[in-house]
């Protein structure tokens, strides 16, 4: 039997909303794939650039962001330092000839699990389409 | 660049920028202007430059402003001297163009006070690279006196970064010393700032000589080598394609971090790629190995690189101390240069400038400037169905 390919995606999710939306899609019982693999964190502004690099060279095969919708950040003004600190990351992803597009940044509110089970849903297919990331090959990293 | 003055005071410097600009200090410090000075000095043994914070005046005649090597980044040796504050002294620098823009990023850090400094910059040949002086240092004065008596923006000899700068001239210094295309025997002074300005002012210099002249020769300097740059780092991008073009830049880093070490902008106590959470714990490291068939050690080179790209890229000024300072002679400044080149005028930042700017990281805008929000769309275009 062929082995399908089960991506891993690291999943940063900020405790106020994201990762209380992935709660809510657990508790509607909306199926969503295993390959998210969630870290809560605070503030999506926690997440530093390094940490995006990190999961990405250590082979996730995507990484995912989650924070509050912008004027909604708990902590009032945090994801809009979020917003800039992915686009620095995806920048040099891009600017270097690397998968940018394994990164993703969403915004979903405590209140929105239908829309966190869709997006988790809609990366996931993506990465599986792109296939494995290569970086999990690379002994010399 | 504040374009402060049209005009300047043109002195004699029969000997040459370097003298003329110490008889500049002497004058100022008689004049109470300022209190010491800090300018390289070369070391006893001959073989290099030291930062000297010099309060006696004799000690000038040993100084070489105009330096031939930048062992120490000047922005760095001024950060110590002024990261817990300045004193009743006012401290007259003089440091080259990079060094300067070095200094307004690590103010923006609040790494420097600037309140009792009076910076001095000058029109900036290039610099030696250090490795090849200290081999043969008798070679490299030689070398450097032809960088000199070439009288412009040196092409070669001289460090990989100097090569292909383009901020080779005035910057937003205090007091600015323009000799490129002037005679021999004479340097333009040329105040840059307020401070400039009533420096100049307070040493009785009149500064009534047209500058037109020296800047439409550098503007001209400076277009070519804004070419130079764009075609060397148009090469560099394309050895760093992809996880492979990046681990053929990076396979021979042995992980000394000596490019952190000597970069200006690189203030942090202590690294997170030096610190305890950065390294693993031996099951990680089998695990890994275990999925891969295999690990390098020391690992995670690529991500040190890449991770310094985003924390440093946005002020980094190409002052070139990595690439001087690396031991297997990996271009480290080309590769940080062409980053910053793409990821400053993204956030639409400009490093080195003191124009009160906050550095991209530290502020935002409600409604992102285009580049930031072309990437961050795709979300708020989801935002704007939510809605």
């Amino acid at each position: 039997m062929e082995k399908t390919f089960v991506p891993r995606i690291t999943s940063f999710l900020c405790t106020w909303c994201s990762y209380t939306g992935a709660d809510l899609a657990g508790t509607g019982r909306m199926q969503y794939p295993t390959a998210i693999i969630p870290i809560k964190v605070m503030c999506s502004s926690r997440v530093d650039p390094v940490f995006i690099l990190k999961a990405y060279l250590k082979g996730s095969d995507g990484v995912f962001l989650g924070g509050c919708h912008p004027g909604d950040c708990h902590y009032e003004v945090g994801n809009y330092h979020t917003r800039r600190r992915f686009a620095i990351v995806k920048k040099i992803f891009e600017s270097l000839g690397l998968e940018a597009e394994r990164l993703r940044l969403s915004w979903i509110s405590a209140s929105e699990g239908p829309k966190f089970a869709r997006v988790a849903n809609e990366f996931t297919e993506k990465i599986i389409e792109m296939g494995e990331n290569e970086a999990k090959k690379k002994i010399f990293l | 660049m504040n374009d402060f003055a049209a005009l300047g005071a043109k002195i004699k410097a029969a000997d040459g920028p370097g003298e003329a600009i110490k008889a500049f200090l002497r004058q100022a410090v008689e004049k109470k202007v300022a209190d010491a000075v800090l300018v390289p000095v070369k070391v006893p043994a001959g073989n290099s430059y030291a930062w000297i914070l010099v309060t006696d005046m004799s000690i000038l005649d040993d100084a070489s402003p105009v330096a031939p090597v930048m062992p120490v980044q000047g922005a760095k040796a001024l950060k110590s001297l002024t990261r817990k504050g300045h004193g009743e002294l006012t401290v007259m620098a003089v440091m080259r163009p990079c060094e300067i823009r070095a200094t307004f990023e690590l103010l923006k850090l609040n790494q420097v006070n600037l309140e009792k400094v009076v910076l001095v910059s000058y029109d900036c040949p290039g610099a030696i690279p250090f490795r090849d002086y200290v081999k043969d240092p008798g070679f490299g004065e030689k070398n450097f006196q032809a960088v000199m008596a070439a009288g412009g923006p040196a092409e070669k000899n001289v460090k990989p970064a100097c090569v292909i700068c383009d901020e080779f001239s005035r910057v937003d210094s205090d007091i600015h010393f323009g000799w490129f295309g002037e005679s021999g025997s004479s340097v333009l002074v040329i105040p840059s700032s307020d401070r400039g300005v009533e420096v100049l002012g307070s040493m009785g210099m009149e500064c009534s000589d047209d500058i037109a002249g020296w800047k439409k020769t550098i503007s001209g300097l400076k277009e070519k080598k804004t070419g130079k740059r764009t075609a060397t780092l148009t090469e560099t991008a394309k050895t760093i394609q992809g996880l492979d073009g990046l681990l053929g830049t990076f396979s021979e880093c042995i992980g000394c971090h000596n490019c952190m070490a000597v970069c200006p902008i690189c203030y942090c106590r202590q690294c997170y790629f030096d610190s305890e959470v950065a390294k693993k714990t031996p099951d990680f490291i089998l695990e890994t190995a275990k999925k891969r068939g295999g690990l390098a050690f020391p690992s995670d080179r690529v991500m040190f690189h890449t991770g310094r790209m985003t924390h440093m890229s946005l002020s980094c000024v190409s002052c070139g101390m990595c690439t001087d300072a690396c031991p297997v002679d990996i271009h480290v400044a080309e590769v940080f240069s062409y980053m910053a080149d793409i990821t400053q005028p993204a956030f639409e930042y400009t490093a080195g400038r003191n124009d009160g700017v906050p550095l991209p990281l530290r502020k935002y805008e409600e409604k992102e400037v285009p580049q930031v929000h072309e990437i961050v769309k795709e979300a708020e275009g989801e935002e704007a169905a939510h809605e």
